[in-house]
Formats: structure tokens, C-alpha cells, sequence
């Protein structure tokens, strides 16, 4: 591949404690089984990394979880293609983060942490099988900030089993008490392989969730948050860079344990299982060729999702086509969506399915 | 090859009520006569549709060969012709019966004979078969085999002395029903030396070899050559091919009297080919057909639309080749302002409508919109023409009628005494007229009302079996038509009148029907991007009115890199569920809408 990729995804598949609705790539924490990851991991990064990337970002599962020296290995294996970024971000949790991981963070350049709350209620954090407390997040937020990390993101959730309009609206109230510059906040899907979901548990009722998140983006504007993606919130200036990527369907490589990349016009994705990819790292879960429909659709499905919408110019000039002639009948036809400085726009995010379902080929 | 000897020939049918184990005493037929090895063996194996082992159910009739050995020494041929149980499909039953000489009527001990049971044997009487009772379920500890023998002798008069008493289920005493087929029932009467003649009972289309005819020889003999006639087309063909199923097809280059199989003349044109003619030889023809069938008359029609308008002539070709399977289907070009172009069928029963409307879709990979089902109406217009409407929306204006009329039908309803009370509270509350109450034993009794159809395919058997707990078995015959005071009722969605929608509603009922179809519509269709007012009326006046909410929001869920696929998938999912709605103005409308018509009162039970 001779194009260059500018950004790199890294999954930690491990966490303390598995989170009743979590569905990502994940298994508990035991420290052998990381090494023997690790060491797999260096031979991936070893063959797939060629670039110096604009944009790097280690999510989990919960990076954090990891021992000093686990993670140092960690930052170590990346640090070749960490010369010349603009944006690094590690997610934490707050119950594993601590001052000497900070420590090393800082010292291998990091620059953005993502650090998972869910709700400032402790009792749905138990319900969530969360092991922290809300203070516990608190004070770890400013030893973050007492340490030279101040583009902080914090995770959310809501429509959550048990939560009231009220109790997110403490939530909110506490979260930007904290004064980080970027909240990402989601409504929980009950996916099937989660605890939630083997538990039957069903989603509160469409009028309550739209009702929330009518509150979260009210909430958050008045409190000087521009919601620039559908579940994503953050001061001028502090959007996330690596995310942005992925929303302008950029090129992406991505290495682990479930990790995704897309590569031109080849999209694929790692095993999610862990012995899989001890087994062999270029066990595959999914690999595709997307044809051209595929790409523009993909292309547009992600680009809408954000208040910035669809670069008309670059779409034209990567497919050879013309956008607007091409999807005249879907665009005019449709009162959700309007072009502006020749980007195609979604007026209302929370309604932006219905439009895609236009796109579809 | 040897000639058959008549003689050892037996052609019967099983007959039964639905659930009383007919096709499972068919299965171990085929077992003991080694027909299918245990390894090909599977449950319900003559029910061939996906559907009817899905369901449970026998919808067509299929036919099969068996050899038996029998206790006498001598090798005899069976031809079991497997026949539905369901009410809807009497005529299928009434087609097997009449290539049969005989026929075993299977009754479960448990639960003695029932409505259908009753209404098949009066069925195989008409057509003069000899019947051996068959006890079935013996094995079951709620089993009363001399009461069962009772009812049998008391209420449909056939002597029980020599009834085997078996477990289809277990195999118990199985090998009595075949001794019993040798020694009581009759082998066939015509002779091999005279003109063929054979009975046309059923056909299907194969791209491959034409129309395929499955006949039973009455008389005479054909073989691969010889060149036929269809007397009621007076059509010729040269037979290309002969076999036997056994289930699986056996190619034979003769059949002769008595025997039941398959024939294939490269037959092209479906039109030729009518249920119930009789075949000759072009050459040397028998005098007179075979009575044939009794048209049967549709009772329920409803309109189909294919979701996709590109489809209409993918659609039309589909019910032209169900049709030759399905000689009761009948349909015929219309159009809908809502649905566009599409077709009015008619059908036997609501069973036989979701069986034709699932075929369609599976076999011929349709999508597919049937409107609510209707009767038909005789309209009597203030100028004395009459009109019969089959559709609602066609329904003349008011001011024009002079009075309507609506089918109405004897219902037979068998029913164990502690739900005599709920049965007459329900018939009454669907406008059933009380006739009589016939004592069947100390436990039973048959109730007979007078009830509009309408009534008794909209929800009534239903809410029997609920009521009853599944024990009250019904069956029915069209009675004629009666004046009702209908009225049409349109259902209004966005403002607009949707004719699919259309019904004809009993005066004193509308209301209710209205409120209850509103809110159920309210369920059913999805919300749109603005408010969507739904409302049930009566010419000018609303009778019940509902909104739809707007949608406020469809998707909130994160999507990064590795979550581009599932995303994707979820829309894809979406996009199809969409394919099956129909587009009316800017409301889109699922198949269910139109099913909702039907749905009342569903609390109340």
C-alpha cells in the first residue's frame, strides 16, 4: 500500500470487570495472558505499521488495567510511529488509573484522555457493574488535570435501566462540574452477548429516550458544548481528532484483538477472540473488497453523522462522480437535509437513519 | 411386466379431523411397508410444502405406493392418497376421495369424533367408499376406546366390531389397519380390457416437463405413446412419460385399472388442464367422462398487491401456476388507488388465503400486500339491479342501495358440555341465530346456529378454540343470503381515504370496530418525520379518530471505525422491513395495516 495512512487505532482487549452492557472485545484482566499479548501485538505492530500517524488512539476494553510496565511495553511498541502526531489519546478508567501511569503517559506524549464514567449516580453504577464510585472519578479527573491533562473526554450514558430524567440531569449538572472540554454520550443498545442483554433486559420506551436526549443537547449547548457528531459534545477546538477520521472516512489501520482497519478499498477486522489472536494475529472476523457503491455509501453514512456533514469536493474527486446529480432524487426529495459551502448536511441527527436509508444501494 | 391383478389393489385416503394423527399413522404406513427406509424417514414426510411441516399441517393432497405383504400370502399395491383436514380445504378432500375406493377414518380416543370427522365421512359416503374406522391414541391415559366405538356407531352409524385400536404414535397394532385395508375395503371396479378412463385430481407445473397430471386409471390402461384426449378441453396430447410416487417418483411405461400415478404429455398451456376431467385415448375413447368434481365457490376474497408495481406480471404468472395445484384459487385483474395494480382472490377459507399468500411469497419469492378478506356481498340498488361486491371499496353509495345482503352459513359446532356456555355467549355476540342442540354422548353436545360468514372466518373460530380451550371443533355450509343492515366503513389515513382498507361493518357494530381499528392502526404503522391523524368513518362521519406521534428520533447508538458493518446491517435490515410496506402518498404502510381491520376486541378475552 503506498498511500499513507494517518491513523492508527490500538485495542486493549482487557478490563478488571466486565460492564453488564458492554460489547466490545474484552476479557478479564490476568497478567500472563497480557504478555503473551503484548508479544503478539509487537509482531503486528511490526508488520502493519509503516506510518508516523497524525492521529493515535488506545481504547479497550480498559487500557488502564494494564501493570506500569505492561503499559510502558505498550507505549514503547508505538512510540516509532509517535513522532509527528497531532492527537494521542489513551482511555482510562477510573478505578486502574493512577499517578504513576499518568506519569508514563505523559512521558510518551500523550495528549487526550477518554476516560469512561457512565453516570454520576453511584447505584447505577453498581447496576452497571461498575467498581468505582463517582467520587473516585472525580478526584482521578483532577489529578489528570493536576498533571498537565486538560483535553480530557468523558463518557456518558444514558436510557439507562433505573435512570430517571432527573438523575441525568445530575449527571450532566456533575460532569461539566468537571470542567473537561469534550463528553461523549451514549444511549445503551442492548446488544445480545451482554449481560444486559442475556438478562432480557428491554430499552426504556422511545419517548423517554428521545425525551433525554432532547435534555443532554439542550443541556449541553447552554453549557457551551456544540454537539458535533450524534452521541458526541465538546468545546470549540477539542473535538476529537482520530474520531473525526473515522466520520470523514479516512483510511484507518487498526491492531489487536477486534480491531478494524480500512485501507482504500478493503475494510476488514481482526478476531475479537483472544486465543484466535494468539493463535495467529492475521485471524480475520471479517475482510472485504467494497466495491464502489459500498465505499460511497459507507462514505456517506459515516460523513452525515456530523454537524460538518459531507465534503462534496472530496467525495466527487475520490468516486469520480458528481454527488449532487448522482443522489438528486434522495436529496431533494428529503427535509432533513440541506447543502451548505458545498457540504451536504442532516439537519436533525437524531433522525439520521431514516435519511440513510435513502443512500442505501 | 407382469399385469396387475386388480384384485390386489387398494386405493383409499385417511381420513381425519386435524390433530387426530393422520399423518403419523401415513408415516408408519410407509414404515411397515419398508416404503421409505428409516434413514430417508422423516416426520409428516407426505406433507412435501415447507409449509405443512412447518405448520403442522396437510394442505395438499399427495399420493404414494405402497407393496404389502399381507397375512393371506398374497403381495397386495396400496395407493394412500393423503387428504387435509382443515375445513378450508374439504375440496381437496372431496378431489382424493373420488380417486378412492375406501378410506380409514382415524379418531382419537382422547377426544372422540368432531366436527370435521363427521363432515369427511358424510364426504367419503357421497362419494360411496367403504370406510373402516380406525381408534387412534389408545396410548394415552385419557383413551376411552368403548366410548369412542360408541360415538362412532351412534352418531355416524358405521358398525366398529372390526375397528383396529392403535398408536400411530408408538406403532401399536398398526399392522391391523393394513390387514384391515386388504380384508375391508374393496379393490377397484373398472375393467382393464375397456377405453381408458381416468380421473384428472390433481396437477402441478414443472419448468422442465410441463404440466405433470397426477390421475387415477378407472378403466382401461395407458402407456408411453399413446396419444389422450381431455374430454371437458377436448384437447390432445401423446404421454411422454408415466410413473408412480413412491414417494419418489418411479417411471413406468404402462398404468392400468385401479392404479393411481403421474403422466406427463409436454403439456404447456395451464389452461388445458382442468381438476376433475376425465382422460381417453384420442383413438379409441371411453363413452362417457367420470362425474368430475363439484365446482367448489370461493367464500373469502381478499386483493394482493405485489409491494414492488414492477412486479404485477411476476405476480400473475405465479397464481396461473398455483392455480393448476390449487384449483379452488380463483383471482382476476383490479386496481387499487392506494395499491396500485393487483389482483382479487378468491379462496376457500382465511387458512387457505395465508396458505396461497405464503406460497406466493416463498415459492415465488413475491413480496407481497393482501388486503382484509371479504365475503361477497349481494347488493340490491334502488333500481332494482343487483351487484355482488366482493371488494368494499367498491361498494355502491348509499343513497343508492335499496338493502344489502351478506352470506350466511349452518354452523356445526361440537363441544364438551362445561363450554356449552361460553360458545352460545360468543356465537350470539357474532350474530349467530340459535338452531338446536343435538346430544352426541353424557360428555357432548353439537350445537347448530345460522351465523353471517363474515362472522365465522373474521375471528369467530378463533375465539372458539380460545374460549373452548381448543376442544369445540367447528365446521360449516353456506345457507344462502340474508338482508343485513351494513354499512361501508373507510378508514382515513393522513386525510386520505385508504380504499384497501375499506370494510363492510354490521350498523350496530361500527363504532366499536371503528375505535378498535384505529388504535390498532396506531400500533402498526410506523411513525413519520410529522403527525399522522387516523380516523374511521362512515360516508362523512368520523366515528373514531387517533394520531400517530412523529418520530422524534431513529438513531442515537455510537458508530466508529469498527462498528461500520453492523451499522450498515441494521439499515440493510431496515430497508427490507420497508420492503414490505406499501407507500401510500407520504405514509408508509406494513402488511399488518391491513390484517388490523380485522382485529377487534382483543381485551375482552
Amino acid at each position: 500500500m503506498t498511500t499513507r495512512i494517518k491513523h492508527l487505532y490500538v485495542h486493549v482487549p482487557f478490563c478488571n470487570a466486565i460492564c453488564f452492557y458492554c460489547d466490545f472485545a474484552h476479557q478479564v484482566y490476568k497478567n500472563d495472558l497480557v504478555d503473551k499479548w503484548l508479544n503478539k501485538l509487537s509482531q503486528e505492530i511490526h508488520n502493519e505499521c509503516k506510518d508516523l500517524y497524525e492521529t493515535i488512539y488506545i481504547g479497550g476494553g480498559t487500557p488502564s488495567c494494564l501493570s506500569c510496565d505492561q503499559l510502558e511495553k505498550l507505549l514503547k511498541l508505538i512510540s516509532p510511529f509517535s513522532k509527528n502526531f497531532l492527537e494521542y489519546t489513551v482511555e482510562v478508567n477510573p478505578e486502574s488509573i493512577d499517578i504513576d501511569k499518568i506519569k508514563l503517559l505523559k512521558q510518551y506524549g500523550v495528549n487526550r484522555i477518554s476516560m469512561g464514567i457512565q453516570s454520576s449516580d453511584d447505584n447505577i453504577l453498581k447496576s452497571l457493574n461498575r467498581h468505582h464510585s463517582f467520587a473516585d472519578a472525580r478526584n482521578k479527573i483532577r489529578l489528570l488535570q493536576d498533571n498537565g491533562f486538560n483535553n480530557i473526554s468523558v463518557d456518558l450514558m444514558y436510557s439507562l435501566p433505573g435512570q430517571s430524567i432527573e438523575i441525568l440531569q445530575k449527571s450532566l449538572e456533575d460532569i461539566c462540574d468537571l470542567n473537561v472540554p469534550h463528553i461523549s454520550i451514549y444511549s445503551l443498545t442492548i446488544e445480545e452477548n451482554t449481560v444486559f442483554g442475556k438478562k432480557g433486559y428491554k430499552p426504556l420506551d422511545e419517548d423517554t429516550e428521545a425525551d433525554m436526549y432532547d435534555l443532554i443537547r439542550s443541556y449541553l449547548k447552554e453549557k457551551g458544548y456544540i454537539n458535533y457528531e450524534v452521541s458526541n459534545f465538546a468545546k470549540r477546538g477539542y473535538e476529537s481528532k482520530h474520531n473525526l477520521a473515522y466520520w470523514n472516512y479516512e483510511d484507518f489501520l487498526g491492531v489487536s484483538v477486534g480491531a478494524s482497519s480500512k485501507i482504500g478499498n478493503r475494510r476488514y477486522t481482526n478476531t475479537r477472540i483472544l486465543n484466535k489472536y494468539l493463535e495467529n494475529i492475521s485471524n480475520k472476523d471479517e475482510d472485504l473488497i467494497l466495491d464502489k457503491d459500498d465505499l460511497k455509501f459507507e462514505h456517506i453514512m459515516m460523513s452525515l453523522r456530523t454537524i460538518y456533514g459531507l465534503d462534496i469536493q472530496r467525495f466527487n474527486d475520490l468516486y469520480k462522480t458528481d454527488f449532487i446529480n448522482e443522489f438528486k432524487d434522495i436529496i431533494e426529495g428529503n427535509k432533513l437535509l440541506e447543502i451548505k459551502d458545498n457540504h451536504l448536511i442532516c439537519k436533525d441527527l437524531a433522525l439520521l437513519n431514516s435519511v440513510l436509508l435513502g443512500f442505501l444501494p | 411386466m407382469k399385469e396387475l391383478d386388480k384384485n390386489k389393489i387398494r386405493n383409499f385416503s385417511i381420513i381425519a379431523h386435524i390433530d387426530h394423527g393422520k399423518s403419523t399413522l401415513a408415516d408408519r404406513i410407509l414404515e411397515l411397508t419398508d416404503t421409505v427406509s428409516k434413514r430417508e424417514m422423516q416426520d409428516q414426510i407426505l406433507d412435501s410444502l415447507e409449509l405443512e411441516r412447518e405448520r403442522g399441517i396437510t394442505i395438499k393432497l399427495n399420493v404414494v405406493q405402497l407393496k404389502y405383504h399381507a397375512k393371506d400370502g398374497s403381495d397386495y399395491i396400496f395407493h394412500l392418497i393423503d387428504t387435509p383436514g382443515h375445513v378450508d380445504f374439504t375440496y381437496e378432500v372431496s378431489r382424493s376421495l373420488a380417486a378412492c375406493d375406501g378410506a380409514i377414518l382415524v379418531v382419537d380416543a382422547s377426544q372422540g369424533i368432531e366436527a370435521q370427522t363427521l363432515a369427511n365421512t358424510y364426504l367419503a359416503l357421497d362419494n360411496d367408499l367403504e370406510i373402516l374406522p380406525v381408534i387412534n391414541k389408545i396410548d394415552l391415559p385419557s383413551a376411552d376406546i368403548e366410548r369412542t366405538k360408541k360415538e362412532i356407531e351412534d352418531v355416524i352409524g358405521l358398525d366398529c366390531s372390526n375397528a383396529p385400536c392403535i398408536s400411530a404414535k408408538t406403532g401399536l397394532n398398526v399392522e391391523e389397519v393394513l390387514e384391515g385395508i386388504v380384508k375391508y375395503l374393496p379393490c377397484p371396479k373398472g375393467e382393464a380390457s375397456d377405453p381408458l378412463k381416468a380421473l384428472v385430481f390433481d396437477s402441478y407445473y414443472d419448468s422442465y416437463r410441463g404440466v405433470v397430471v397426477f390421475i387415477c386409471i378407472k378403466e382401461g390402461s395407458v402407456k408411453v405413446g399413446d396419444h389422450i384426449r381431455f374430454m371437458q378441453t377436448n384437447t390432445e396430447y401423446e404421454v411422454t412419460e408415466l410413473g408412480v410416487k413412491t414417494p419418489g417418483e418411479i417411471k413406468r411405461n404402462s398404468l392400468s385399472t385401479g392404479e393411481v400415478g403421474y403422466l406427463c404429455a409436454s403439456i404447456k398451456s395451464i389452461q388445458d388442464i382442468h381438476i376433475g376431467d376425465t382422460i381417453t385415448n384420442a383413438y379409441k375413447p371411453c363413452d362417457q367422462a367420470l362425474p368430475g368434481y363439484r365446482k367448489m365457490n370461493p367464500m373469502v376474497y381478499c386483493g394482493m398487491y405485489p409491494t414492488d408495481n414492477n412486479k404485477y406480471n411476476d405476480l400473475r404468472d405465479a397464481l396461473e401456476k398455483l392455480q393448476l395445484n390449487d384449483s379452488s384459487l380463483t383471482f382476476e385483474a383490479e386496481s387499487s388507488k392506494a395499491l396500485g395494480f393487483g389482483f382479487r382472490l378468491g379462496f376457500l377459507g382465511l387458512l387457505h388465503m395465508e396458505v396461497v399468500q405464503e406460497r406466493l411469497e416463498r415459492e415465488y419469492n413475491l413480496n407481497l400486500i393482501a388486503t382484509a378478506p371479504s365475503v361477497i356481498y349481494k347488493v340490491t340498488l334502488t333500481d332494482g339491479t343487483i351487484k355482488y361486491i366482493d371488494n368494499p371499496s367498491m361498494m355502491p353509495e348509499s343513497n343508492i342501495i335499496e338493502y344489502i345482503e351478506e352470506p350466511y352459513v349452518k354452523a356445526s359446532i361440537m363441544v364438551p358440555n362445561e363450554y356449552i356456555g361460553p360458545i352460545m355467549q360468543l356465537s350470539q355476540d357474532k350474530r349467530g341465530i340459535y338452531k338446536d342442540m343435538i346430544y352426541i354422548d353424557s360428555n357432548r353436545n353439537q350445537l347448530i346456529y345460522e351465523m353471517p360468514l363474515s362472522e365465522i372466518i373474521f375471528e369467530y373460530f378463533d375465539k372458539l378454540k380460545s374460549v373452548s380451550r381448543g376442544y369445540a371443533s367447528l365446521d360449516y355450509e353456506l345457507i344462502g343470503y340474508r338482508k343485513s343492515n351494513l354499512v361501508k366503513m373507510d378508514i382515513l389515513i393522513n386525510g386520505e381515504i385508504i380504499d384497501a382498507l375499506s370494510i363492510i361493518v354490521h350498523r350496530d357494530f361500527a363504532y366499536n370496530r371503528g375505535q378498535a381499528i384505529t388504535v390498532k392502526l396506531k400500533e402498526i404503522l410506523p411513525k413519520q418525520q410529522f403527525e399522522i391523524p387516523i380516523q374511521a368513518a362512515i360516508g362523512n362521519k368520523v366515528l373514531a379518530r387517533t394520531n400517530i406521534k412523529s418520530l422524534r428520533k431513529d438513531v442515537l447508538a455510537k458508530c466508529y471505525g469498527g462498528d461500520i458493518s453492523r451499522k450498515k446491517k441494521l439499515l440493510e435490515k431496515q430497508k427490507e422491513g420497508k420492503k414490505r410496506m406499501k407507500a401510500v402518498g407520504s405514509v408508509e404502510i406494513p402488511q399488518e395495516a391491513f390484517m388490523a381491520v380485522l382485529a377487534l376486541d382483543d381485551d375482552k378475552n
